[in-house]
């Protein structure tokens, strides 16, 4: 048993590392995402998930490594418009095709998905042309904006699994650290909204909105990660010009379940 | 005699950078300021963050400029302005905190002040831990100014937390002699 729980840390110890390039959110992961992991990144409305993933792919682009957005609810331009102007934000990335941006409804269009409701051979069609664009473009970061929307159009339980466990191991064999974005409602009490997100995922990450005497605070908590030793606590975030900031949330003596 | 702005300053120069906790009457509030944020920072070469908890960053901002004090180099993180609806207009160096509530928030304020700040040393005034106690539990209010002084001691800057002479509970006055490097007394008489 003893021999285990040593090759266990061992191996804990040698997974390679995509530092987010947010210091707080690494220093929670003991120095990063283990690299080819997909992560679902889930919360409510207006708890810094898009932030903190367009954060990622700029620091991943900054490092040199090639990153892909792909937007499904809102159009990348308009997207970019309401981004915090980060101070190390460089528009050379763009021009340079370190820091890519698609809009799935080109893809489905492309595809000639029509249909509101996607058929099990347009999911692979889809988790086809997702890893064509990984290989033409040798994307290291890839973030989806939001899964729960391309879920909406898949419908059943069966191919969500399907097209979460493809994509998944579409991306990660091709050395790419994904972040899937997973909307859910404040008073879910799973992390995605269809409940098979958060089964195949190699991590989770929960953001949240924490009301504590009449303040709101947006928070962020590690529950799941594959391949690293973790804090599984409660950070309070903050959006900023500098990059998003983590700080421990305070208990305050609170034995509470928030 | 209270002690003057120049002798704090001294008194602060040949400390390493440490959490202080400075005792302070009414009548030796501006002096104290004076001393941190004008003369100390200054010889040390040192940005200054002053937490307003107690008054309105706009209210302290409006003395240094009367004093004369270079504002250059200040920045507030201010927990009491929006409290009162009086933080209509945006400054420059003032971050905004929405009540003295969000503890956490105070911190990520100042995190962020010191990256924006680079390179430069900081100093860190929290004005004051007698204001905070006002709103604040002394449980949650112990884990914050724990953390915070942790978090500051790993960034080599130096803390300074005001305590207001017979306004505080033998409860704040035991955690700010466990969390502190040292207590200085600004009413106490020079030599």
């Amino acid at each position: 048993m003893a021999e285990e729980g040593v090759s266990a840390d061992s191996e804990v110890l040698e997974r390679d590392r995509c530092p987010t390039g947010i210091e707080g959110l690494d220093n929670i992961l003991n120095g990063g995402i283990p690299r080819g992991n997909t992560i679902l990144f889930t919360g409510s409305c207006g708890t810094g998930k898009t932030t903190l993933s367009l954060e990622y792919l700029v620091h991943g682009a900054l490092a040199g490594e090639n990153c892909l957005f792909v937007s499904v609810t809102e159009a990348s331009e308009k997207l970019m418009k309401n981004v915090i102007p980060y101070d190390f934000f460089d528009e050379s990335l763009i021009k340079k095709g370190k820091l890519v941006f698609v809009d799935m409804p080109i893809i489905y269009e492309r595809l000639g998905m029509t249909e509101m409701e996607l058929s099990m051979e347009d999911v692979e069609a889809l988790v086809r042309a997702l890893g064509n664009l990984v290989d033409e473009l040798s994307i290291k970061r890839l973030v989806i904006d939001s899964v729960t929307s391309v879920c909406y159009r898949l419908k059943t339980e069966e191919k969500i699994r399907n097209f979460i466990l493809k994509v998944g191991k579409a991306l990660s064999d091709r050395g790419c650290t994904s972040l899937l974005i997973s909307e859910i409602s404040p008073s879910a009490e799973r992390y995605s909204l269809y409940g098979v997100e958060e089964a195949i995922a190699d991590g989770i990450v929960l953001m949240g909105n924490l009301e504590r005497r009449g303040d709101l605070l947006r928070t962020l908590q590690v529950v799941k990660m594959r391949g690293t030793n973790h804090s599984r606590a409660k950070y309070v975030l903050d959006l900023t010009p500098a990059g998003i900031l983590l700080v421990p949330l305070l208990k305050g003596g609170s034995t509470g379940g928030n | 005699m209270p002690k003057s702005p120049s002798k704090l300053a001294d008194e602060l120069s040949e400390l390493p950078p440490s959490a202080i906790a400075l005792s302070i009457r009414d009548e030796t509030y501006f002096d104290a300021i004076r001393g941190v944020v004008d003369r100390f920072a200054t010889k040390k070469d040192l940005n200054t963050i002053y937490i307003s908890a107690a008054i309105p960053s706009q209210s302290i901002i409006d003395v240094l400029k009367i004093l004369e004090i270079d504002m250059g180099r200040i920045y507030f993180v201010d927990s009491v302005s929006h409290t009162m609806m009086s933080a209509s207009k945006k400054v420059d160096n003032v971050l905004l905190v929405e009540s003295s509530t969000m503890l956490e928030n105070i911190m990520l304020k100042v995190d962020y002040l010191m990256k924006k700040g680079g390179d430069k040393g900081n100093v860190i005034l929290l004005d004051s831990i007698n204001a905070l106690a006002i709103h604040n539990s002394p449980k949650i209010l112990s884990e914050f100014v724990h953390i915070l002084i942790n978090n500051l001691r790993a960034k080599n800057a130096y803390i300074l937390i005001f305590s207001i002479e017979g306004f505080s509970s033998d409860e704040i006055n035991n955690m700010m002699s466990f969390v502190c490097d040292l207590t200085l007394d600004m009413n106490e008489e020079d030599d």
